[in-house]
């Protein structure tokens, strides 16, 4: 594994009080759409989810996983933000509606399809469903979703005003292949990553952060000094990174670039680990 | 809540593009406010429409960027003209077209649907992208590339504020030092299947057998909102940084606030808490009082229950200064832009700086006395406008306020 310094001049962003990974197949949304909640964590309204998409069942269920497997959780989400960053979400239903629009026209569009399926819909969901009135916000929607998530909340988290801001990135492992109807011919993973970013009160706070290097070149590392995370780039190696940092015990940090070359970093410093050489870790090319 | 900084981190406007029903220039889209014109007209009725007769706020020519092939632009989606072309001008208007330093240039694209619509458009089309798993390129970073933007691209979207937010996030890298300048804006297309999601809602007015007074926020007889489209794009640089020889200035973006109904993902709220207190953190953020503000432009897009919300949330918020407050809607005339109006908005409150005049809510034939505001009926009110406020709603609760003031 190659070690690289610690950069304290790298300013952190925010700090992660608290977060989960969820996975769910396809075919078992439905069910978790009827009863979101896991056990410990609020309730929501009856039906809430019931006209959402896939990606929101999922991450919202991301938001309470995070909430309740913890401990300690806040005493109010009042004064939370929340940010959504999707990857190609409401493609089912798109599809779905298209196809019966071809046949029945504009009656067959259900009034649910904008404010469900549009790139706000997952942000706005978790803030009603939990009461949170800080700004809820989408970002991307593209194959870009987590360096445009990560990087709008990083820029936001200091000066929100918020107590925390949420970021929920979701995907498909796969994307759902469809029939002429819209109905899935297979049954991809859908992913959920949930996190509460806080904003660094204190230059070297405990705990992981994140942290934006902007115009970030890759350091160079010695051949096979560095650990490639499992599951390869995007939202999978980020889930792996995160299981990695926050396990007992374990130092690390890993980076991510952005298209545009801005680095995005996750450290867990080394007077929460120990020590003082962390290990990097990168995703997978 | 919402952004808390001092008043110097205001982001100076350097550069405007717009494409609107109203126009496609700023001077054009300025003339079409104070002159009361409405861009509302009868538009071809899509198949299996739900109305014989279809009316919105549509924009007649796209004009083709400088920077741009016709060929090639004549081949981009009408979403992709539609932002690209008033980007261009923009950037252009700025004098960063071409800038050297494009890796210190961010770009922001409000857009609320930008998938929904590129597969609708491709199925209208007869093309069968939607049912296929693929995964192609977002429109913002097609838009970098192509306006040669190498700094941070990302969409946001908060359903009807998209673009207002756009530029909250713009001056948000450019306080943090992110960026150097960022392009911020946004952009919708009339689509078929959108106009009649929301006349199944009932969120459209029906009044199709008279398309120019069908938009008529704050009039007792208004009966939803008329669809629009469009886009409008901001260069924001520093304040500091924003006197190169030559250059204008148009105004800045002094302040943002930024807060959640956290009421329902389709029903608007009726409670003014909320956008109120969006609007109370924009002034803070400004580091100006309500007594300060020489104009709102509302939100207010016609419909029964969210125009007198609104109008609460102004009183709230701007307590005795509401009396003597000139309130007025440009959705009137524009229509509803949906993820551009925040952004087209903004530039209607750069209208106002310049012309130092008000543009008025046309159709305010009768003013519902739960809207009870100073409104600007009809025509235009001549009227010193230094700092004005923007306010931008959106489904799932979202509230934005913006606060332009003239460049010192």
């Amino acid at each position: 594994m190659h070690t690289l310094p610690f950069e304290p001049s790298v300013r952190p962003a925010c700090v992660l009080e608290r977060h989960a990974v969820v996975e769910v197949p396809l075919s078992e949304i439905q069910a978790l759409r009827d009863a979101p909640a896991p056990a410990g964590a609020p309730s929501l309204p009856p039906r809430f989810l019931r006209h959402c998409d896939e990606q929101t069942v999922v991450g919202v269920r991301a938001v309470l996983e995070a909430l309740a497997s913890q401990a300690d959780p806040p005493a109010t989400l009042a004064r939370d933000g929340v940010i959504a960053a999707p990857r190609l979400a409401g493609r089912i239903t798109a599809a779905q509606t298209l196809a019966q629009v071809a046949t029945a026209g504009g009656v067959a569009v259900s009034p649910h399809v904008v404010p469900q399926c549009s790139l706000h819909a997952l942000a706005s969901a978790v803030s009603v469903a939990l009461g949170m009135h800080g700004l809820n916000l989408g970002t991307s929607g593209g194959p870009e979703a987590l360096s445009e998530g990560l990087f709008a909340a990083l820029s936001l988290v200091p000066t929100a005003g918020c107590d925390r801001i949420w970021l929920v990135l979701t995907e498909w492992d796969e994307e759902p292949a469809l029939d002429a109807a819209g109905r899935p011919k297979n049954d991809p993973l859908c992913r959920g990553v949930a996190l509460a970013l806080a904003p660094c009160t204190v230059a070297q706070p405990a705990g992981i952060t994140f942290a934006l290097r902007p115009g970030a070149e890759r350091v160079a590392a010695a051949p096979g000094s560095e650990t490639a995370v499992a599951g390869g780039s995007g939202l999978a190696a980020f889930a792996a990174a995160l299981a990695l940092c926050t396990a007992s015990g374990v130092i690390a940090s890993w980076s991510h670039v952005c298209p545009w070359g801005t680095e995005i970093r996750i450290a867990a410093p080394p007077s929460v680990a120990g020590a003082t050489s962390p290990p990097i870790l990168r995703e997978a090319a | 809540m919402g952004t808390v900084r001092p008043p110097d981190h205001a982001a100076a406007i350097t550069g405007v593009g717009v494409v609107s029903p109203l126009g496609s220039s700023f001077a054009e889209v300025a003339d079409s406010l104070l002159a009361g014109r409405s861009g509302i007209r009868e538009i071809a009725s899509a198949r299996g429409a739900r109305e014989a007769r279809q009316f919105a706020g549509p924009v007649a020519v796209i004009p083709v960027p400088h920077s741009c092939p016709p060929a090639g632009f004549a081949a981009f989606d009408r979403l992709e003209q539609l932002c690209l072309s008033p980007a261009a001008t923009a950037l252009a208007d700025a004098g960063l077209a071409g800038a050297v330093a494009a890796e210190r240039i961010g770009l922001v694209l409000g857009v609320g649907a930008e998938q929904l619509k590129t597969w609708e458009l491709d199925f209208l089309a007869g093309g069968t992208r939607v049912f296929e798993p693929r995964r192609d390129e977002a429109l913002v970073q097609r838009m970098a590339r192509r306006l040669g933007i190498a700094g941070p691209a990302v969409t946001v979207a908060a359903a009807c504020a998209s673009s207002g937010y756009a530029l909250a996030l713009g001056r948000a890298w450019l306080a943090a030092g992110l960026v150097d300048a960022c392009l911020v804006g946004g952009c919708d297309i009339l689509s078929p299947t959108a106009i009649a999601a929301f006349y199944n809602l009932r969120a459209l007015s029906r009044r199709s057998d008279d398309p120019l007074k069908a938009s008529r926020p704050f009039d007792r007889e208004r009966d939803g909102f008329v669809m629009a489209e469009g886009g409008a794009f901001l260069v924001l640089e520093p304040a500091s940084a924003a006197r190169r020889p030559g250059g204008r200035v148009y105004g800045e973006l002094a302040g943002v606030g930024m807060s959640s109904d956290a009421h329902h993902m389709v029903t608007p709220c009726t409670d003014p808490a909320q956008a109120a207190r969006a609007i109370t953190l924009a002034l803070a953020d400004a580091g100006v009082e309500p007594a300060d503000v020489d104009y709102v432009n509302a939100h207010a897009a016609g419909t029964p229950v969210g125009d007198v919300a609104e109008a609460g949330a102004i009183r709230r918020a701007f307590g005795a200064a509401t009396d003597t407050l000139p309130v007025s809607s440009t959705k009137s005339m524009s229509g509803h832009l949906v993820s551009g109006a925040a952004a087209f908005e903004a530039v209607a409150c750069l209208a106002a700086i310049e012309r130092q005049a008000v543009p008025p809510t046309v159709n305010l034939d009768d003013i519902d006395p739960a809207c009870a505001l100073d409104h600007v009926p009809h025509t235009a009110r001549p009227h010193r406008v230094r700092v004005a406020a923007s306010n931008s709603f959106g489904f799932g609760g979202a509230n934005l306020c913006l606060v332009i003031r003239q460049a010192a």
